[in-house]
Formats: C-alpha cells, sequence, structure tokens
C-alpha cells in the first residue's frame, strides 16, 4: 500500500477503476466516428442504429470480460448522486438537440431574430460547442477527466470545420472518432493484461484458509 | 509519550479485530464504498482467496461486516458489506490513532 494511500484516495482510486477498462472511451469514439462516416458515405443511418446495436454488445462485454476481472462494488451516495447527475446531463443534452432542431427551423423564416440566422450560420460550431460541453459535463458529472480532453477536441474539431479550416465536417469527427477508439482499445487490452480472470472458489474451499 | 486516557479509551488498547494490517485495510474500503464481492476486495487488497476469507471471516464473527453468499448463472458470488457496528468500529479506530499520533511533537530529533 502507498505511503500516501488515504481513505478518500482509496474511494477515488476504486471509482476511476471502474473507467480503466476503457469501454467507455470506445463507446464515445465509435460513436463519433459512426457521424463521421455517416457524414463522409451519406449513409445517415449507421448513427441511428449505433446506439441501440452498441449498448447490449457492450453490456456483455462488460458482464463477460470486466466483472469477472475487476469484481463487483457498488458505491455509496455521493457516487450514486454523481450517477443522478450524468442522467440530468443526457436529459439536458436531448433538451438542447431538440431546442436546436426548432431554433433551427425557426432561423429559416424571414421574422427570424439575427441571433439565430448567426447560430444558424456557425452551426458546426454550435454543435461543437452542445457536444463537447455536453462530454466536459459527462467528465465532471461522472468524475471522469479523460471526457474533458474528449469534449475539447471534439469541440476544436467542429470550430475548426465552421472557421473553414482544410478539412470537413465528416473527416474531422472521423479522425478524433479514430483517436477516441484508439485510446479505449489500448486501454481495454492494457486492462486485460493487468487483471487477470480471478474466478471465485466454491464457498467450501478456503474456509478457514491464511 | 502519550499516556493519558481519551474520550475514546486508553489509546493502547486498540481494536485488534480492525488494527491486523490485512484486516484494517479490507475494513477501510468497505468503509469508503458501500459493498464489494471477493474478487473486488482480492484485487484492490492484494490478499490471496484463503487469506480474505480468514480475515473475513473475523470481521464477520466480530459483527463488522456482513457477508452474503450467492450463484450467480450456477457461479459462487460473496458479497461483503460493512455493518453499522463496524462502520462504528472503524470510526472509533479513526479517532483513537488520530488523537494519539496529534500528540506527537513535530520534530523528534
Amino acid at each position: 500500500m502507498g505511503a500516501r494511500l488515504g481513505l478518500r484516495e482509496i474511494e477515488r482510486k476504486a471509482w476511476l477503476r471502474t473507467f480503466e477498462h476503457g469501454l467507455w472511451d470506445l463507446a464515445v469514439g465509435l460513436l463519433i466516428l459512426s457521424f463521421g462516416i455517416g457524414i463522409l458515405t451519406g449513409l445517415y443511418w449507421m448513427t441511428a442504429i449505433w446506439v441501440p446495436l452498441a449498448v447490449p454488445v457492450f453490456r456483455d462485454l462488460a458482464k463477460r470480460l470486466i466483472v469477472p476481472r475487476l469484481g463487483h462494488v457498488t458505491f455509496r451516495r455521493k457516487r450514486q448522486r454523481s450517477t443522478f447527475r450524468v442522467q440530468i446531463v443526457l436529459t439536458a443534452l436531448a433538451v438542447a438537440g431538440l431546442a436546436m432542431f426548432l431554433l433551427t427551423s425557426w432561423s429559416t423564416r424571414g421574422d427570424a431574430p439575427s441571433a439565430l440566422r448567426w447560430m444558424r450560420t456557425h452551426m458546426l460550431a454550435v454543435i461543437g460547442l452542445i457536444w463537447g460541453s455536453g462530454l466536459v459535463a459527462g467528465g465532471w458529472a461522472a468524475d471522469f477527466p479523460r471526457l474533458y480532453v474528449y469534449g475539447a477536441l471534439l469541440f476544436s474539431v467542429l470550430l475548426g470545420s465552421d472557421l473553414g479550416l482544410s478539412y470537413n465536417m465528416g473527416e474531422g469527427l472521423a479522425g478524433i472518432g479514430s483517436l477516441i477508439t484508439l485510446v479505449g482499445l489500448g486501454l481495454f487490452v492494457r486492462f486485460l493484461r493487468k487483471y487477470l480472470r480471478r474466478p471465485e472458489p466454491s464457498f467450501e474451499e478456503g474456509e478457514g484458509d491464511g | 509519550m502519550a499516556s493519558r486516557k481519551r474520550a475514546d479509551g486508553d489509546p493502547f488498547e486498540v481494536d485488534r479485530v480492525i488494527h491486523e494490517p490485512a484486516r484494517l485495510i479490507i475494513t477501510a474500503h468497505l468503509y469508503v464504498i458501500d459493498c464489494a464481492d471477493y474478487v473486488y476486495l482480492m484485487q484492490n487488497t492484494g490478499l490471496t482467496w484463503g487469506n480474505l476469507s480468514s480475515h473475513l471471516s473475523k470481521l464477520e464473527a466480530a459483527g463488522y461486516i456482513e457477508i452474503t453468499k450467492e450463484f450467480v448463472e450456477r457461479k459462487p458470488h460473496t458479497m461483503a458489506k460493512l455493518t453499522e457496528a463496524g462502520r462504528a468500529a472503524f470510526d472509533a479506530y479513526r479517532r483513537q490513532m488520530k488523537a494519539l499520533f496529534a500528540d506527537l511533537p513535530d520534530e523528534t530529533n
């Protein structure tokens, strides 16, 4: 045990360990990648079917590969509150997406305020701001710092695309989606090598041992 | 040398069930999380299954933890959780240790 390992560090280490397997990074990376590929190929349905297809696959991966290695742990009320905060962030993102859709529709009308027309002109930057803020807020809510970096990357790529840098939105999204997916894959492989499967012996074995 | 009696009792009369290093780290983990299974505790304490099982039995006998054994998909699954008595004992141990070390002078040389 490290000399500076206090109770707070033990709790935080246990919490961060639940993100060490890289599945969350893989999920975020593949989602952004599917957006990018969808835009580049015109196959927008790819993104639409990704989430309902991926959720059971990721759940199964977690059940078969993560839990037997990491063990099962439930956290106290403070961390349960952070799960609630994540749900609030996701709801806020959905509401922001809907509001944006409505405002964009309104901005095409002649009587739309100039701010809305500006927003329509800089649609990519606004989308980047909303998605990037969503990831940052998710990182804050779940105490998962890598999401801050992913949020900043996403915003930068969409802002760059909006400012007319030499790539389009699809290429930018596919690029950072691939990068985040690779990070997730690297973490996943490292996790599988670091944590070996340690099945629990039957109840009779080990009783009174040690 | 601190030898005065504290509110929690004599500083040298420590709770030996918690004071043992392996049990201290087990209790510390269960204190900050809600409950955990054997695999989690093995990974985080570095103890072998047999050792962990033995120390958990002692903590359970003292009434400090509650152990739930069940089968999940035909595989044994054991969860451990700190009881209220265990939480109170750990709090008392923390206060006692804090008071004991607070009496040390800043520089011993």
